[in-house]
């Protein structure tokens, strides 16, 4: 459990810097790359869910005190890591919260048809409603979708990347 | 308690999620100015439309106080217009006050017939006190206690009140034959008046008790008897006696000094 928690101090101190000092400072086609989602995708499984939700709220609320956009960020991730077990069964099929303990394990052995749809699935959500929160008129659906699709798809290439290099072997 | 703590216990996940979106979403509308006014301008239409409906609400049942309310703002625009400033030939006119009162009982069934206020001495209500409605002279105070009043109404046969003719300014004393509640009798208009039916008659000022320019009724009927120079006339009260509720007494301010000076003469 000590091993559990110091990845995960290092995960968000990491993550929380690297969106801050580079990621925020750039733009592809208008959109920032949010690789911080990377957090709750590898969130281990069988983690205490009360704990869970305060330790995404402080992340959130880390990630929101750098990007000046209050609440925004730490909302749409609390929303990420409660529908998070849902999009899995979805992706992956079912399986035991209780006997799998990171998600590499769980990971292991799908199709990379499985992974993108898991990935995909986590960040479109987890844009649209950061879009929808900070555009916040539905009069504007189609800016809110456009936007989503375009910094979900950049997102997802780039995590990636990050997760092959990273994260393969402690994710 | 027990089941309280059990409940807290067993949905303790839930509890935390909620209530820490629930900072965030008071986050994103507290220091967002965007979303912020937005939400804003939704909760204030919609606030708006339920408050209207409670104020409707509350104003119905608050009809009661602002009637009372009415009544003293009247008698206090009264008090301070000069109540009749068309005519300055009588000074008494614009010395009077007004204190607004209720009728607790009344009666129109008999040939003698007294009518009770809610308001007595300790309201500085004195013994041959107006009592008026905007429509109309309702009686004189007879009787006064601490708390309450008695007045002879002019439904009484034997009261009598000086009332003119608003066109000719003839004045006549008007009383009551004990037959209909709404008619009074006119006498001593002389003939040579010249009256038709629907001219309105209103009270005189002349006896200190009430201030001139009262409307009382109209002329329904009339008729010069043989041999005689003054007309008898029907008079219709506008003011229903049947459904009296709020009147006003009215004090004469130097009434003393107007009768004294009345006394030297005779």
């Amino acid at each position: 459990m000590n091993n559990i928690n110091q990845l995960l101090f290092f995960r968000f101190i990491i993550l929380s810097l690297s969106q801050f000092i580079i990621f925020n400072n750039f733009l592809i086609f208008g959109n920032t790359v949010n690789i911080y989602l990377i957090f709750i995708i590898v969130f281990p499984l069988n983690f205490n869910k009360s704990l869970a939700y305060i330790i995404t709220f402080i992340f959130g609320f880390a990630i929101d005190f750098f990007s000046n956009s209050f609440g925004i960020i730490t909302f749409s991730l609390l929303i990420s890591i409660l529908i998070k077990p849902y999009i899995l069964k979805f992706a992956f099929g079912n399986f035991d919260v209780n006997k799998v303990r990171k998600t590499s394990e769980y990971i292991s052995g799908t199709s990379l048809y499985q992974q993108t749809s898991y990935l995909f699935l986590m960040f479109f959500i987890h844009q649209l409603i950061l879009n929808t929160v900070e555009i916040f008129s539905l009069q504007n659906f189609d800016v809110i979708f456009k936007k989503t699709l375009i910094s979900s798809i950049i997102s997802i290439i780039f995590s990636y990347f990050l997760l092959l290099i990273f994260f393969r072997k402690n994710a | 308690m027990r089941n309280f703590v059990d409940f807290i216990i067993k949905n303790i996940n839930s509890i935390i999620f909620l209530i820490l979106i629930s900072i965030s979403i008071s986050q994103i509308f507290s220091r967002n100015y965007y979303q912020g006014s937005k939400i804003n301008l939704f909760s204030n239409s919609v606030l708006n439309s339920i408050n209207e409906i409670k104020t409707e609400i509350f104003e119905y049942f608050n009809l009661v106080k602002t009637n009372q309310k009415l009544v003293i703002e009247n008698s206090f625009l009264k008090n301070n217009l000069n109540y009749d400033y068309s005519y300055d030939s009588i000074i008494f006119d614009k010395n009077y006050s007004y204190i607004p009162s209720k009728v607790i009982s009344n009666s129109i069934k008999f040939s003698k017939n007294f009518i009770t206020i809610d308001k007595g001495s300790f309201h500085n209500i004195e013994i041959d006190d107006g009592i008026i409605t905007n429509q109309g002279v309702i009686g004189v105070v007879n009787n006064v206690s601490d708390r309450f009043a008695t007045g002879i109404s002019i439904l009484n046969s034997q009261l009598k009140i000086n009332a003119v003719l608003k066109k000719s300014q003839h004045f006549g004393s008007l009383y009551w034959t004990a037959n209909n509640h709404q008619i009074m009798e006119l006498e001593d208009i002389p003939k040579s008046a010249n009256i038709s039916i629907g001219d309105t008659i209103i009270s005189g000022g002349m006896s200190s008790i009430f201030p001139r320019n009262i409307p009382i009724g109209f002329i329904s009927d009339f008729k010069l008897p043989e041999s005689t120079n003054y007309y008898v006339i029907s008079v219709k009260l506008f003011e229903d006696f049947g459904s009296l509720r709020n009147v006003y007494v009215v004090k004469n301010d130097f009434r003393g000094e107007f009768n004294d000076l009345k006394n030297l003469n005779e």
